[in-house]
């Protein structure tokens, strides 16, 4: 019988693999546990990116004019005077300009529980759930913020010291760095005694008119502001998320890939020592040296590859259990990032493999003929 | 066979635990399993301490301004925190709150978020105007001069030397062209790194004139803050008057809670791996000597003293795996500390000593496997071939 036969028809990473089940199952929940730690934190910034565009999304507008070198709303300042939204209507191709007021601020309940909220004045009210849309004195809250603050449509919050009346509830705008909340344009003007200045301008093209084009022409037109398609403005609010989130992600999947090598190769080389007899009496039978390893790898690339298996379902299951218990986490798995997972999670494949690999190499097929101790 | 004084004499030995460390040889047996699965338990307790570290560190970094300021500050009435939200003041209000008994000085700034686009990256700084000569300007110059003319610029030196920015450089910002004048030094943050420019030009960027965001209140000899902010607030209207100490409270809570989640989710999985790798490592460990196992058994040895035997695998693998891992926290803190200084990773004691007893508790539950297993063990099993 030569080695190759043996090794076609037994099937033996198989059968090694499942003599110690209870062995397998954890080191294959250890490195989905392990893999999860990438997976999940990409998610959650995925999640974060999709949040944050809630609003730019619901706005409807197919160019966003920002003061100059402008093109972010989260964390960002933009100031532009109130008369650049009647320049930029007379700009051909122009349907209509809403002008928009977007300031952070704190919404305070009667009972002193408090939230941070973008609060934009003017411009569209994304789908109401419940109630109606703002008129001067109102205020619609996200329904997340609005139940950690216990408040109903038709009680009243207290904003930068005014007090408004809640008047309805938007869903789906609640992110970890807090929700949006809309008002009227003049009750925020009033609020920040910013009569004269708004912040961003809400552009819809004429019908037939490419928004990249009409961008284009605003900025022509107008010299100190910077026009976006939604689309633009879009990306570059979600590579804010990118750019700041960057080290931390890097960080993470090193931390993930060390603790996936560690406990791949922890429960490879478990598997590989009570499995050393076998390695002996197949190295007897004629099995090569490289055909041993080529089991080794394939016992560690099976258990990478379940693990794998359970780390995307561990995070389907989060996805879904993690924003019903808090509405403002959610997770977004994308594409790219289960394929950079699962390059990790070869690249720990290889690296686990190889301490069995050193204790299997070194196996002599005499040892078969000894007694085991 | 042994008769019964034999084995009362082993069993004697083994439940000493000194004369017989059956536990040690056994731990000690297979060096290269025994150091994987420390460095396994070590990265996981490193990652929870990291995490822990960076989470502390986020909330330290983000009141670094405040921490420099008068213990009083006065913003628009409705404010609850200095970062994150939106405060205007008519500068005239400086000069009601500095006529206010007790205040021995009101200096105005004029603070906000400034998304910086440097190199293609966005980078967010917190930006802050001041009126050359009063205070809220930086406290530590590494390079140049404070900013005194419309359009002058101090970065933080961290963000400097990441960006290559050096002074004379200039930027185009909101509409606006500033030069660099100055380098800050312990002004860095990830999230919250500082910059500095003069009042008159943070409120043209934000087309705000004659107006405030805060006034930075100092009190005067034997004036008590709290009591100031009492006075503040009931003599003049329009305004909140806060403890720098509570603003500092709400801020850290505030930015360290927005990541509370995230971070506690990670720092579970973290804890799960460790139960994970001493769990395994204690049963196979258990599993591939089960013959010895059940040698102890047959020659007496009772249950308490197996379940003690693993638990103190169990046990020193924890601890030593933690002493591994604190060791690698601290070095890991130092190595970011050189590499990207805008991260801090502030680590404690309490934390390493929380984490210890973490991994105690681990250990009681990661010996629970090979304990059952132990339990169900047959003594026979000794005698086969």
């Amino acid at each position: 019988m030569t080695s190759l036969a043996l090794s076609r028809r037994v099937p033996i990473a198989r059968r090694q693999l499942s003599a110690k089940r209870g062995r397998t199952l954890a080191g294959i929940v250890g490195i989905g546990v392990a893999l999860l730690l990438i997976l999940a934190l990409k998610a959650i910034f995925a999640g974060m990116e999709t949040r944050l565009t809630a609003y730019v999304d619901a706005t409807g507008a197919d160019v966003i004019v920002a003061q100059d070198g402008v093109r972010t709303m989260h964390m960002t300042q933009s100031a532009l005077p109130s008369a650049t939204a009647a320049a930029v209507a007379r700009v051909p191709g122009v349907a209509a300009v809403e002008p928009i007021i977007y300031k952070g601020a704190f919404v305070e309940s009667v009972g002193d529980k408090s939230g941070i909220v973008a609060l934009v004045g003017g411009g569209p009210t994304p789908e109401i759930a419940a109630g109606r849309a703002p008129r001067a004195g109102e205020i619609v809250l996200d329904r997340a913020l609005a139940d950690k603050l216990a408040v109903d449509v038709g009680e009243r919050v207290r904003v930068l010291g005014a007090s408004l009346g809640v008047s309805g509830e938007v869903t789906g705008t609640a992110a970890i760095t807090g929700s949006f909340a809309f008002v009227a344009r003049p009750t925020l003007a009033r609020i920040l005694r910013a009569d004269d200045v708004v912040s961003y301008l809400l552009v819809r093209a004429t019908a037939g008119v490419d928004p990249v084009t009409l961008a284009r022409r605003i900025e022509d037109s107008e010299p100190l502001v910077t026009a976006s398609t939604r689309r633009e403005f879009a990306a570059s609010e979600r590579a804010v998320v990118g750019d700041m989130s960057t080290d931390i992600v890097r960080g993470m999947i090193f931390v993930g890939f060390v603790i996936g090598v560690a406990v791949a190769a922890l429960v490879a080389y478990s598997q590989t020592l009570t499995q050393l007899r076998d390695y002996g009496v197949l190295r007897a039978l004629g099995l090569r040296a490289r055909r041993a390893l080529a089991l080794v790898i394939a016992q560690v690339a099976v258990m990478v590859v379940a693990g794998f298996a359970l780390a995307l379902l561990l995070v389907a299951l989060l996805s879904v259990l993690l924003p019903a218990l808090s509405p403002t986490l959610v997770l977004t798995l994308r594409v790219g990032d289960v394929v950079e997972a699962s390059a990790v999670a070869a690249a720990v494949a290889l690296a686990a493999a190889l301490v069995p690999m050193l204790r299997v190499v070194r196996v002599e097929p005499a040892s078969v003929y000894r007694r085991a101790s | 066979m042994s008769s019964i004084t034999d084995r009362a004499r082993v069993r004697a030995a083994l439940a000493a635990g000194g004369q017989v460390p059956v536990g040690r040889r056994q731990l000690l047996s297979e060096p290269a399993r025994l150091v994987v699965a420390l460095l396994a338990v070590a990265a996981a307790v490193a990652l929870v301490l990291l995490l822990t570290g960076l989470r502390r560190g986020l909330g330290e970094q983000a009141t670094i301004y405040l921490d420099h300021q008068p213990p009083v500050l006065v913003g628009q009435a409705g404010t609850r925190n200095f970062l994150s939200q939106t405060s205007v003041l008519d500068e005239r209000l400086a000069g009601r709150v500095q006529r206010v008994a007790g205040v021995r000085d009101a200096a105005p700034i004029s603070e906000g978020y400034a998304m910086l686009s440097l190199h293609g990256t966005r980078v967010l700084a917190l930006l802050v105007g001041y009126d050359p000569g009063r205070r809220g300007g930086p406290w530590e110059l590494a390079e140049g001069r404070t900013p005194r003319a419309f359009g002058d610029l101090v970065v933080d030196e961290v963000l400097a030397d990441e960006h290559d920015l050096v002074v004379g450089t200039r930027l185009r910002f909101r509409g606006e062209a500033l030069t660099i004048v100055g380098r800050s030094r312990g002004t860095s943050g990830f999230m919250t790194p500082l910059a500095f420019t003069t009042r008159e030009t943070a409120n043209a960027l934000n087309e705000q004139p004659q107006t405030a965001t805060f006034l930075l209140v100092t009190p005067a000899a034997d004036v008590s803050p709290a009591a100031l902010v009492r006075r503040i607030d009931a003599a003049v209207p329009g305004v909140a008057a806060h403890l720098r100490d509570e603003l500092v409270t709400r801020d850290r809570d505030l930015f360290v809670g927005a990541f509370s989640g995230p971070l506690a989710a990670m720092i579970a999985i973290a804890a799960a791996v460790a139960v994970l790798v001493i769990a395994i490592t204690v049963y196979s460990a258990t599993r591939d000597r089960a013959r010895e196992y059940a040698t102890l058994k047959a020659i007496g040895l009772r249950r308490r003293a197996l379940v003690r035997l693993v638990s103190f695998q169990a046990g020193a693998l924890a601890v030593a795996g933690t002493v591994l891992g604190v060791a690698f926290a601290v070095a890991g803190a130092a190595l970011v500390g050189v590499l990207a200084p805008k991260y801090l990773i502030a680590l404690t004691t309490s934390d390493a000593l929380w984490m210890a007893v973490a991994a105690l508790v681990f250990a009681l539950l990661a010996a629970l496997a090979p304990a059952r297993y132990l339990d169900r063990l047959d003594p026979a099993t000794a005698f086969r071939r």
